[in-house]
């Protein structure tokens, strides 16, 4: 009889203390990689054109056009002999910068990065990124609410986007 | 012996302010390139890269399948100073993770 009680109570003791953890796990952000990719912005990474990405990713396409933005692609400028991984370089005195975006016209989805910046962040910024072939690229800073774009055309010997 | 394959971070304080120069090990698949058989290879590629300062967020990278194979990254944080903990942690599409962690020399 004392066993039986006994048994019962490890088992609802045990019961308890796994439904617990889960609780806690759960609480403590441990599952934090599917909160995440759940937050990775697919229709905008996965729209083919410049105007469908930036709509779907910053929710407006109109644009000034602006020298506030200084925009390095390639090296040399404007080059580059493997297009599996171009140098960027993004540079700006705007303030309050929220956003940075970087695309590329020509390949297959036109979103390469999206960058969320908070106010401790500084530029520069330098990457690397693949280019399939001979295309505009793009970089679009939000800076006030306000979108400014610079564009530089590259060259590319050996398509990237493999 | 080839090099280990390693999340590498550096983050050096450059006259007021912090350095972070960031190296992930990733082969970033596309989706769209064959193998040596011919076969496509399945997409594989990091897509949220996140950057804390002390715990502080302060950087998140979406990335799409355009960016570099072994991705890199270097930004400036404004201020800081030696001893900073500086953490990275990334995502990729398949739920693989990785973080990597230094501090401010």
């Amino acid at each position: 009889m004392g066993d039986k009680v006994n048994q019962q109570r490890r088992s609802v003791l045990k019961g308890a203390i796994s439904a617990s953890t889960l609780a806690l796990v759960a609480a403590s952000g441990l599952l934090l990689p599917q909160r995440l990719l759940a937050h990775w912005p697919s229709d905008a990474f996965n729209a083919e054109t410049v105007e469908d990405a930036l709509l779907a990713l910053l929710g407006q396409a109109e644009i000034a056009d602006d020298d506030a933005l200084q925009f390095k692609v390639g090296s040399p400028p404007s080059y580059a002999v493997n297009g599996a991984s171009v140098p960027i370089e993004i540079q700006s005195d705007l303030a309050n910068i929220e956003r940075i975006a970087v695309l590329v016209d020509k390949n297959p989805f036109a979103l390469a990065l999206s960058l969320e910046m908070t106010s401790a962040v500084k530029l520069p910024f330098k990457s690397m990124i693949k280019i399939a072939e001979d295309s505009d690229v793009i970089a679009v800073i939000r800076a006030d609410g306000k979108l400014y774009k610079t564009t530089r055309f590259v060259e590319v010997d050996i398509g990237g986007c493999a | 012996m080839g090099l280990v394959k390693k999340d590498r971070i550096r983050a050096k304080l450059k006259s007021g302010d912090t350095t972070i120069r960031v190296l992930l090990a990733h082969p970033m698949h596309t989706g769209r390139g064959e193998n040596d058989a011919g076969e496509l290879i399945a997409a594989e590629f990091v897509q949220d890269f996140r950057c804390w300062r002390n715990d502080i967020e302060v950087l998140t990278i979406k990335c799409g399948t355009a960016t570099a194979r072994n991705p890199y990254f270097s930004f400036q944080l404004m201020g800081g100073e030696r001893g900073d903990r500086i953490t990275i942690r990334w995502v990729d599409n398949l739920g693989a993770k990785g973080t990597a962690e230094t501090t401010v020399k």
